[in-house]
C-alpha cells in the first residue's frame, strides 16, 4: 500500500472557490479512482489561499484485476462434424486464442462458445498522472480565467505542481509546468521552497515552512485565537460563519489581533459599524457579551503576516477602520440633513427594470398591493394608514449616501433614518422588516407593516418579471424570484396571515396589464395565471417537502403530479386560496401515515380513485343525491355504498376542513368498499348495462370526490 | 516619502523592469485602465509593458474636498504587462519594498476582485491587495477589452497613489498628503476639487452635455468611418466623460440610461475591432520588436 500526493500551486484563489473545489473534489476523487479499479484507503484535502492538495492514502501497487467475457457463436454454428467452422476459427482468432481456451456455457437461446479472459491491472503509479490532470482541469468555477500566452483555464494562474508517489516524484505536466518535489512555502515566512520528503509528510513539510495546509485546523486556530482577544477586553467576539468560511481561506498562518478605535464612533447605528467590519474589511466584532447589548470599541483581524509583528500590523488596521468609519459618519450626517420622505424623488432616477421604470414606479405598484392585501385582512382604518406611509417609505433609504456605499445596508437604514424623521416606530420597523427573510434561515418580519408591504413588493416583482417573460431558468434567476416566492410562503404561513393568494395574484396580473398594456396584452392574462401557478407550485412544494419533510407522494396528493397539467392546476389554484389549508393537509397526511390511518384507507380509496377515472363524473361533484339514480341500484353493496357516502356527505358540509373526521369517515367506509370490489356481495363496475355502469363509476367517483379534499388518492404510491 | 516621490519610485522600478515609462493621456477619462496605453495595447499579439500617472475624474465622487478619503480627481498608477509574467505577484512585492513597505513586516493580502466595465465591453479577473486592511492596489488579469478576447493576457496593476502615500506618511486625509516637503496635496488640489463638485453637481448645463454628448458620438463615429483609431477613441472618452458628468447631475433618467450607456460600449467595441485590423494591416509590428530587443521583465 502506497501514499500518493498532488499539490497544486496557484496564485492566490478566491476563498470561496478553495471551498468549492475542496467540496468537488471529496465527490470527484474517489468516484474517479473507483472508475478505475483502485481505491484509497483515506483521501485527505487540502486547501489553503495558494494551493489545493489531496493526499491518498493506502493505494494499491496496481489496479483490480478485470475479469471480462466474451461471446462467441452458438455452438451449433461453431462446429460441423466435430471440427470447428470458420465462424468459431474466426473468433478465437480475433481474441488472440485457440479454441481449446473457449468454453461452452447454456443461455436462453442455447449453448454458445465463450472466452473468459483476465485483464491484469496497470500500475497505479501509471495511471495516477492521467487522473490528477483530470481532477485538477475537472474543477469548475463560476469564472474561469486564462494567463500569460497559455491556454489553460483555472480559478487563478497555476504556478507549480508537487506529485509524489511515496518519495518519488511522479511527473504530471500541465501546460509548460512539470510536477516537482518542492513548493514554495508562507509568502513572508518562509519564502524558500521546502523539499517534500514523502507523500505522507506533506502536511508536517508545509507546517515547517509556516504554512497550515489543513483548513480545519485553521478554522480552529482562527476560532479559539478570535475568542481569545475578545475576552482579552472582557467581550464577546460575533464569528459570522460565512465570515469564519471565508477568512480561513485567507491566512496560511493565521494570527490574530485585537484592534480599536474610538469610542465616539459607538454613536453609529451598530448594523452600520459592524457591516463596515464584517463585509469590508473582514474584522470580527467585539461585544459587551454573547446577548450583544452594545458593541465595544474593538475589533479582531486575522493576519497572514509574520505572527511577531501582529502588533504593526493591527495599527495600520486601526487607521483603515477609522477611514472607514470617518467615511460612514460623513454619509450618516449627510442623510440625516433632510428627512426621509424628501428622498423620494430621486427614486425616480433608480431603475428597477428596464422595460418597468424606476423605483418610483414601483413604490407606487407596492402601494397598490398593499393596500389590497390590508383590504384582505380587514385591517384597521389606523393600521391602514401605517402599512400607507411604509409602502411609500420602504425604498427610500436606496438614494441614501449611506446605503448607496453600503448596499447590504438596505432597510436598516431606513428604519433609523425614519425614526430619526419623525416617523412611526411602526412605520420605521416595518420598512426594515419587509426585506425580511433575506435568506434561507432569515428572520421573519413582526410587524404587520413589514409582512404586508414585503409580500406586496414581491408579488410585484413576480408578476412583473413574468409579465415580461423573464420567468427563472435552470440557474438562473436574476430577480431571485424564487427566494421571493419562498419568503411570501414563509411569511403567509408562519405570521400567519389569512390570505388569498389567489385573488391577489389575479388583482396584481390585471393591474400590471392595466398599467404597462404594451408589456401584456390581455389575451395573454390567462397564460401568465397558469405560468405562475406552475412555478408557486414548485416553491409550495419545496416548502413542504424540504422545510416541512413531507414524504413527496403526499405532496403530489395535495399539489399535483404533472406540473401545468389542467386537473392540477386546479389543485394549485386551491392551494393558493388558502395556503394554511393546504399546510393542514399536508401535514395531516403525514400524521395519518405515521398512525396507520392512511394506510388502512388507502388501497379502497387509490382503487376507487383510479377506477373512477374511467366515469364522467366532475371532481366538484360531492353530493350523491345529485348523480344517483338510486331506483336503478339494486344489489345491497351498492344500495349500502350509496348511503354511506350520504352519510359522509353531510358530516363533511357540516365539518369543512376538518380533515381527521374526513379521514374517520373514509375509514368507516372501508368495509363497505371492500365488499364492493371483492368477495360474495361484490358487484361488477363495469356492468354491461349503461345505467348499472354508470351509477357505479358514480359511487367510485363520489367517494374519489370526498377523498379528494383531502387529498388526490391517485398520486399517493406507498403504503402506510 | 513624498507623493512626487512615490511616483519617481515607481517610475524607477518600473522601467528597470522594461516597462516603458509614458506620461498620461491627455483626455478626461474616469481610470488608467481607458488610456490608449491600456486599453487599446491589451488589444492583439503583441507584447506591451508600460507604465504611467493617469489623472482619473469620477464627477460622482465629489465631496466639496470635505470627505478626508474621497475626490472625484485622484491619479492612479497603471502597470500594463502583456504578456503575464509568471513571478508578477513576487515582482509587485518588490515595488513595495522599494517605497519602503517590507512586505515581511505586514499583512499582505490578495482578495477576490474581479474588474468589469460594461460601457467598454472588458473584464478581468483579480485582486484589490491589502496592506495591513487597506486596499493599495487593483490587481487584474484582462480576459476581455473592448469586446475582444485578450490572447495573449495582459495583467494590470493599479496603484492608488493618494492611498498608498497616506500610509506611507501615516495621515488621514487626502489633503494633507505631503506633496513634496513644502506643499500639500490640498495645496495643490483642494480649492479644484470644491469648484469641480460644485460643477459637478449644480453649475453643469444639462443641455449642453446632451448636445456635446451627441456631438462627440457624431464625431467618433465618423472619424472610425475613416479608419482613424486615436481620434476616435479621444471622442470616445470624451463621450464617456460627458455621460458621467450628466450621471452626477442627476440629468439621466431610467430610460436614457441603458440607451447611453450602449452608445458608448458599441462605440468601444468599434474601436477596439479597428485597432486589432489596423495592427493586423500593419503586420503587428511589435512582434518583430519583441524578438530581438527581449524585455527584461
Amino acid at each position: 500500500m502506497s501514499t500518493f500526493l498532488l499539490e497544486l500551486g496557484t496564485e492566490d484563489m478566491p476563498a470561496g472557490f478553495v471551498t468549492s473545489a475542496l467540496a468537488q473534489w471529496e465527490q470527484l476523487v474517489p468516484a474517479s479512482l473507483a472508475l478505475h479499479q483502485l481505491s484509497a484507503r483515506t483521501v485527505r484535502l487540502y486547501g489553503t489561499p495558494r494551493r489545493l492538495a489531496l493526499v491518498l492514502e493506502g493505494l494499491p501497487p496496481r489496479q483490480t484485476d478485470q475479469e471480462v467475457e466474451y461471446k462467441g457463436p452458438s455452438v451449433q454454428a461453431a462446429f460441423s462434424q466435430g471440427q470447428p467452422t470458420p465462424a468459431a476459427l474466426g473468433f478465437a482468432r480475433s481474441r488472440g486464442v485457440q479454441i481449446e481456451d473457449l468454453e461452452r456455457r447454456t443461455t436462453e437461446k442455447g449453448e454458445f462458445l465463450f472466452l473468459r479472459q483476465v485483464l491484469p491491472g496497470r500500475p497505479t503509479q501509471e495511471i495516477l498522472p492521467a487522473l490528477g490532470q483530470e481532477w485538477i482541469l475537472g474543477l469548475e468555477a463560476p469564472r474561469m480565467m486564462r494567463w500569460g500566452t497559455g491556454n489553460l483555464k483555472f480559478s487563478r494562474p497555476i504556478r507549480w505542481l508537487v506529485s509524489l508517489w511515496e518519495d518519488q516524484v511522479l511527473p504530471l505536466t500541465l501546460g509548460a509546468l512539470t510536477s516537482g518535489q518542492t513548493s514554495p512555502g508562507h509568502r513572508v515566512m518562509h519564502p524558500q521552497r521546502v523539499t517534500i520528503n514523502g507523500a505522507g509528510a506533506y502536511q508536517g513539510c508545509l507546517e515547517a515552512a509556516w504554512v497550515q495546509v489543513d483548513p480545519d485546523r485553521r478554522r480552529q486556530q482562527i476560532l479559539s485565537q478570535v475568542q481569545a482577544q475578545a475576552a482579552a477586553v472582557g467581550g464577546w467576539a460575533e464569528v459570522p460563519a460565512s465570515l469564519l468560511a471565508e477568512v480561513v481561506h485567507l491566512v496560511e498562518w493565521p494570527s490574530a489581533g485585537l484592534g480599536n478605535f474610538e469610542p465616539e464612533f459607538l454613536s453609529l447605528p451598530a448594523a452600520v459599524t459592524t457591516t463596515v467590519m464584517i463585509t469590508h474589511q473582514r474584522y470580527f466584532p467585539v461585544w459587551d457579551s454573547e446577548r450583544r447589548r452594545s458593541l465595544l470599541p474593538h475589533f479582531i483581524a486575522v493576519s497572514n503576516g509574520n505572527p511577531d509583528r501582529v502588533s504593526e500590523i493591527l495599527l495600520g488596521n486601526e487607521r483603515v477602520i477609522r477611514a472607514r468609519l470617518a467615511d460612514a459618519r460623513f454619509f450618516y450626517q449627510a442623510d440625516l440633513s433632510q428627512p426621509l420622505v424628501d428622498y423620494l424623488p430621486r427614486l425616480e432616477t433608480v431603475t428597477f427594470q428596464e422595460a418597468l421604470g424606476s423605483m418610483a414606479a414601483k413604490v407606487e405598484r407596492i402601494g397598490q398591493g398593499a393596500a389590497r392585501i390590508a383590504q384582505q385582512l380587514a385591517l384597521t382604518p389606523s393600521e391602514r394608514l401605517v402599512v400607507e406611509r411604509t409602502a411609500l417609505l420602504c425604498k427610500a433609504d436606496l438614494v441614501t449616501q449611506m446605503v448607496g456605499e453600503f448596499p447590504e445596508l438596505q432597510g436598516i437604514m431606513g428604519e433609523t433614518y425614519a425614526a430619526a424623521s419623525g416617523e412611526p416606530l411602526l412605520v420605521a420597523q416595518g420598512i426594515r422588516e419587509h426585506y425580511l427573510p433575506r435568506h434561507p434561515g432569515d428572520d421573519l418580519p413582526q410587524s404587520y407593516a413589514g409582512q404586508v408591504v414585503g409580500i406586496a413588493d414581491r408579488l410585484d416583482t413576480l408578476v412583473s418579471i413574468f409579465g415580461l417573460g423573464l420567468a427563472p431558468t435552470g440557474s438562473s434567476d436574476p430577480f431571485a424570484l424564487r427566494r421571493a416566492a419562498n419568503a411570501v410562503v414563509q411569511v403567509v404561513l408562519e405570521s400567519p396571515l389569512n390570505l388569498d393568494l389567489l385573488r391577489l395574484l389575479r388583482e396584481q396580473i390585471t393591474s400590471f396589464s392595466s398599467a404597462y398594456p404594451h408589456l401584456l396584452p390581455s389575451p395573454d392574462l390567462a397564460s401568465l395565471e397558469a405560468q405562475l401557478l406552475v412555478f408557486w407550485g414548485r416553491r409550495l412544494r419545496s416548502y413542504l417537502q424540504e422545510d416541512l419533510g413531507i414524504d413527496y407522494d403526499l405532496v403530489d396528493g395535495v399539489l399535483g403530479k404533472t406540473q401545468g397539467d389542467p386537473g392540477d392546476l386546479r389543485l394549485l389554484r386551491r392551494a393558493l386560496e388558502d395556503l394554511g389549508d393546504l399546510q393542514r393537509r399536508a401535514q395531516w397526511l403525514r400524521t395519518s401515515r405515521v398512525q396507520g390511518t392512511l394506510g388502512k384507507i388507502y388501497p379502497t380509496v387509490n382503487r376507487a380513485t383510479r377506477l373512477a377515472a374511467q366515469g364522467d363524473l366532475p371532481a366538484d361533484v360531492l353530493d350523491p343525491q345529485q348523480v344517483l339514480e338510486v331506483q336503478y341500484l339494486s344489489a345491497p353493496v351498492e344500495l349500502a355504498l350509496a348511503q354511506a357516502l350520504q352519510d359522509a356527505h353531510g358530516v363533511i358540509t357540516s365539518h369543512p376542513g376538518d380533515y381527521p373526521r374526513l379521514t374517520e369517515v373514509l375509514q368507516a367506509m372501508t368495509p363497505v368498499l371492500e365488499r364492493f370490489f371483492d368477495g360474495p356481495e361484490s358487484v361488477l363496475v363495469m356492468d354491461p348495462d349503461p345505467v348499472r355502469r354508470r351509477n357505479r363509476l358514480n359511487l367510485l367517483g363520489l367517494l374519489r370526490n370526498q377523498a379528494a379534499l383531502l387529498a388526490d388518492f391517485g398520486v399517493i404510491v406507498n403504503l402506510g | 516619502m513624498n507623493f512626487q516621490s512615490v511616483i519617481a519610485t515607481l517610475h524607477q522600478f518600473w522601467s528597470a523592469q522594461g516597462c516603458l515609462i509614458v506620461q498620461a493621456y491627455d483626455v478626461e477619462k474616469g481610470a488608467g485602465t481607458k488610456s490608449p496605453h491600456t486599453f487599446l495595447r491589451a488589444l492583439g499579439p503583441e507584447p506591451w509593458s508600460v507604465a504611467y500617472v493617469e489623472p482619473c475624474r469620477r464627477p460622482g465622487d465629489g465631496r466639496y474636498g470635505e470627505n478626508p478619503n474621497r475626490y472625484q480627481y485622484y491619479y492612479q498608477y497603471q502597470v500594463l504587462i502583456k504578456p503575464s509574467p509568471d513571478g508578477i505577484q513576487d515582482l509587485y512585492l518588490d515595488s513595495l519594498r522599494v517605497l519602503g513597505i517590507l512586505p515581511e513586516e505586514h499583512d499582505i493580502r490578495f482578495v477576490e476582485d474581479n474588474w468589469e466595465d460594461g460601457a467598454v465591453g472588458a473584464w478581468g479577473v483579480g485582486w484589490e491587495v491589502w496592506l495591513d486592511g487597506m486596499e493599495v492596489t487593483q490587481f487584474t488579469y484582462f480576459q476581455q477589452c473592448g469586446g475582444l478576447d485578450c490572447q495573449p493576457v495582459s495583467v494590470e496593476i493599479t496603484y492608488g497613489l493618494e492611498r498608498l502615500t497616506m500610509y506611507l506618511q501615516q495621515t488621514d486625509a487626502i489633503a494633507k498628503i505631503q506633496w513634496n516637503d513644502r506643499l500639500t496635496y490640498g495645496d495643490v488640489h483642494l480649492q479644484g476639487e470644491i469648484e469641480q463638485s460644485t460643477y459637478n453637481f449644480q453649475a453643469s448645463n444639462p443641455q449642453l452635455l446632451f448636445t456635446l454628448f451627441d456631438l462627440y458620438q457624431q464625431e467618433a463615429e465618423q472619424l472610425l468611418d475613416k479608419g482613424l483609431v486615436t481620434p476616435a477613441l479621444d471622442y470616445i472618452l470624451k463621450c464617456s466623460h460627458t455621460f458621467n458628468l450628466l450621471d452626477a447631475r442627476g440629468s439621466i433618467s431610467v430610460t436614457q440610461r441603458a440607451g447611453y450607456l450602449g452608445r458608448v460600449r458599441s462605440l468601444a467595441r468599434r474601436v477596439a475591432q479597428l485597432y486589432v485590423q489596423q495592427r493586423q494591416e500593419l503586420g503587428f509590428p511589435l512582434l518583430g520588436a519583441a524578438a530581438h530587443r527581449a524585455p527584461a521583465v
